[in-house]
């Protein structure tokens, strides 16, 4: 065997050497500083939908996180993802069992209930400082049959009418369609003189699928009890197809079947459209444009139907925490000083969300009566009662997972798109709906 | 005792002890044979992973979550037969988007195969400016397919469509008059068909292309000397020639349809109610956004006897035009 060299240094030296320095390196300060170890700074990992009012996604990314992160020594990452894309994502995640610590959904994701944290106990802090959540938020996150809070809702967004001033004001109506009777009346008339259709959507959407359970629900029809047992194919289901194929033979165009959730924002901006449901996004960004049509466009109640005045959320903020989260307790806590601060976002979003504790902005009722940055100020004046006519997804029954497959395979858009488009008559689309609905529940019994 | 390779003074200088001589025996890797598998292993190895990772477990996942119950949260699941096919038959969605799976492939098919021949007949010969279009007409193909169909998408769109603008501006149509191209389910279905076709169109164009330049030149010259016209020769000799050359165009022109959603998810997202919806669109919308696993698997396996079946024919008919 060659005798070794003094002074050189062989590979297997070199390994033993950079293996010690690397062992040292990684374990030293656990042995030299013990406190520094556990001070180590944590990571907190957010996955939440870009915001329609940006400002909203500047304060919470720059301002509110980094306050947050900084307190509890903890590093927030937030990672914006299309409204479009949020499940798609949601799946891949628990598939692979990695991902975010707290990820928000737009709509009660009641699918991935076992995969999520319950959420009972942040409920429970909270209430012991905000006291009690809306029952919007109950609806939408509970599930009666495990008892399990599947998700934490901060906020709901309200869905209200958006009208052109001055062409409501020529066809007799002023402050905007109060019912659904005004807004067939007023837009036939615009659309006669005019040419400016109205905007209710009837695509695979999520718009439209809001403007048109406001429609179903205000005729007295709905998808389910509150026990859950399929009701779609009703009286009342039956009017509401035949108001809505009214409405789009005399005051709409096609163009409502191609739309898409910013479709509608954008043909009440290009001043196309005379009346939209929508959130608030549409004057909101108005203003921030500083467009000349912010002044024109106003807003109204969901319109009032034969048997009641109501409509959805437009959307749900629903937060889970994953069984597999690394940072659990973090993302727990995240939520309870959130809601503590919720006034903040309130503000900073331009007042599109809002609170599920409503003491959190205990003045909102005379705020929202007046904003100096809106085109009259007191154009959102009429959200004061936006809890006596906002309702879950699934009224008057829970969010279900089934509720959740029926919304995202679109059944009462095309329900609704069939019978307006003349392809089916309302009896006979009000039992196919049935048909679909009893077995997309029959799945998930 | 001699070594191949090794100098006679050498050997005479210093026989070789008897275990010397296996230390000069070639290892197994080295002889050219093994050197060859070895190579070939090498480079089927990558294709292979690649088939097997992204494919081949996918499709067996596929296979097993259509067999039960499993949900997109689900922690468990149980086998529950053919529960999932059965309830799909039931759902007018599905029913839907079966038929239309047929429409959107077989209609973009044959316009692909008519416009590709057009296309690379036209192309063949030499003439100034020939690399330019080539070049431009292979971009749809190039480009990433999902910008090209945003592309389409605010081309063909409701209110700013460029092309509803010029319509109005000729005075074709009223302002609001104006087809709206996604909005109408015919009007809907033609338009992803077109798109589709504008996209699948340079790759059928390049392997028709080289078909047609591996037809000897004799051949349709003879013909030409015989008195063949144009489309005589293109019909009789040309076609007939390229025919197995058709079949693989073709048949990867419908494993491409077939199995894409691109078009439909970015420009009509299935609607109007459903007349756009194909069986990927379809399975994705149930799998995946809805959470319903298994029955996005069951509505994806829907593909493959229809894949096999289509393959299986394809490759029959080449080969039996290839063997005349």
């Amino acid at each position: 065997m060659a005798k070794k060299r003094s002074g050189s240094f062989t590979r297997r030296d070199f390994l033993k050497t950079t293996g010690a320095a690397a062992v040292v390196a990684g374990a030293g300060p656990y042995f030299l500083f013990p406190e520094r170890a556990q001070a180590q700074q944590k990571t907190l990992k957010i996955a939440q939908w870009s915001h329609f009012v940006p400002e909203y996604d500047k304060w919470f990314d720059n301002e509110y996180t980094k306050a947050w992160g900084q307190k509890h020594n903890t590093n927030v990452i937030v990672d914006h993802i299309n409204l479009t894309e949020i499940n798609a994502r949601a799946a891949a995640e628990v598939s692979a069992k990695k991902g975010h610590d707290l990820f928000m959904f737009l709509s009660p994701p009641a699918a991935f209930e076992q995969q999520t944290l319950d959420m009972t106990h942040v409920y429970q802090e909270i209430e012991k400082k905000h006291g009690k959540k809306i029952d919007l938020a109950h609806k939408s996150t509970y599930n009666p049959k495990t008892k399990k809070y599947f998700a934490f809702s901060d906020s709901y967004v309200p869905d209200p009418g958006n009208y052109y001033k001055e062409w409501w004001a020529e066809a007799g109506f002023p402050n905007g369609p109060d019912t659904y009777d005004d807004l067939r009346t007023g837009a036939k008339k615009i659309k006669d003189k005019r040419g400016n259709p109205c905007g209710i959507g009837l695509s695979q959407e999520l718009d439209t699928s809001m403007a048109l359970r406001a429609l179903l629900w205000s005729f007295g029809g709905a998808e389910q009890d509150e026990h859950g047992n399929v009701t779609i194919n009703s009286k009342a289901t039956i009017e509401a197809l035949k108001y809505m194929k009214a409405l789009f033979q005399e005051s709409e165009t096609s163009e409502v079947f191609t739309w898409d959730p910013s479709s509608n924002n954008r043909a009440m901006l290009a001043g196309k459209t005379s009346y939209v449901a929508n959130a608030i996004s549409v004057t909101r960004q108005a203003e921030r444009e500083h467009s000349p049509i912010s002044s024109h466009i106003m807003v109204c109640k969901a319109p009032k139907g034969p048997v009641r005045r109501i409509a959805a959320e437009h959307v749900m903020d629903c937060y889970v925490v994953w069984n597999f989260a690394e940072n659990k307790e973090g993302a727990q806590q995240f939520l309870i000083d959130y809601i503590d601060n919720f006034k903040q976002g309130f503000d900073a979003g331009k007042w599109y969300n809002f609170p599920c504790f409503p003491s959190t902005v205990p003045d909102i009722k005379k705020t929202v009566q007046n904003d100096p940055a809106a085109d009259p100020p007191d154009k959102y004046k009429v959200l004061a009662d936006v809890l006596d006519w906002a309702t879950n997804v699934g009224y008057p029954g829970y969010a279900t997972a089934a509720i959740d497959e029926a919304f995202r395979t679109w059944v009462i858009p095309t329900m609704f798109a069939k019978v307006a488009r003349g392809d089916e008559t309302p009896e006979n689309a009000a039992k196919a709906a049935e048909q679909e609905y009893k077995r997309i529940f029959e799945r998930w019994k | 005792m001699a070594v191949t390779g090794v100098p006679p003074a050498t050997v005479d200088a210093q026989p070789p002890r008897p275990d010397e001589s296996a230390a000069v025996r070639v290892p197994w890797h080295r002889t050219p044979e093994n050197r060859a598998i070895l190579l070939g292993i090498g480079m089927f190895a990558p294709a292979v992973l690649f088939i097997a990772t992204l494919i081949g477990v996918p499709f067996v996942m596929a296979f097993v979550y259509a067999f039960t119950d499993v949900k997109v949260g689900s922690i468990t699941s149980h086998y529950v037969g053919l529960e999932n096919f059965r309830s799909i038959l039931q759902s007018p969605s599905f029913r839907k988007a079966l038929v239309n799976s047929f429409i959107f492939t077989i209609t973009s098919q044959v316009l692909v195969i008519i416009g590709a021949t057009i296309l690379s007949t036209a192309l063949k010969d030499r003439f100034r400016g020939r690399g330019f279009v080539r070049f431009l007409i292979l971009l749809p193909w190039v480009a990433p397919i999902s910008l090209g169909a945003i592309g389409w998408k605010w081309i063909l769109d409701s209110l700013y469509s460029v092309i509803n603008w010029v319509l109005v501006a000729l005075h074709f149509y009223k302002p609001y008059s104006a087809p709206m191209w996604l909005g109408e389910p015919q009007l809907a279905m033609a338009s992803v068909i077109l798109v589709h076709t504008w996209r699948l169109l340079p790759f059928s164009t390049v392997i028709m292309l080289a078909g047609l330049t591996a037809i000897p030149k004799d051949i349709p010259e003879a013909a030409q000397v015989d008195g063949a016209g144009f489309w005589r020769t293109l019909f009789q000799i040309t076609i007939p020639m390229m025919l197995p050359i058709i079949m693989v165009a073709v048949l990867f022109g419908i494993i491409f349809t077939f199995t894409d959603m691109t078009v439909v998810y970015v420009l009509t997202a299935g609607g109007p109610y459903d007349s756009t919806q194909v069986l990927p669109s379809l399975a994705f919308f149930t799998g995946i956004l809805a959470g319903d696993l298994s029955q996005g698997a069951a509505i994806s396996l829907f593909l493959v006897p229809i894949m096999v079946a289509v393959t299986y024919v394809m490759l029959r008919l080449a080969y039996k035009s290839e063997g005349a």
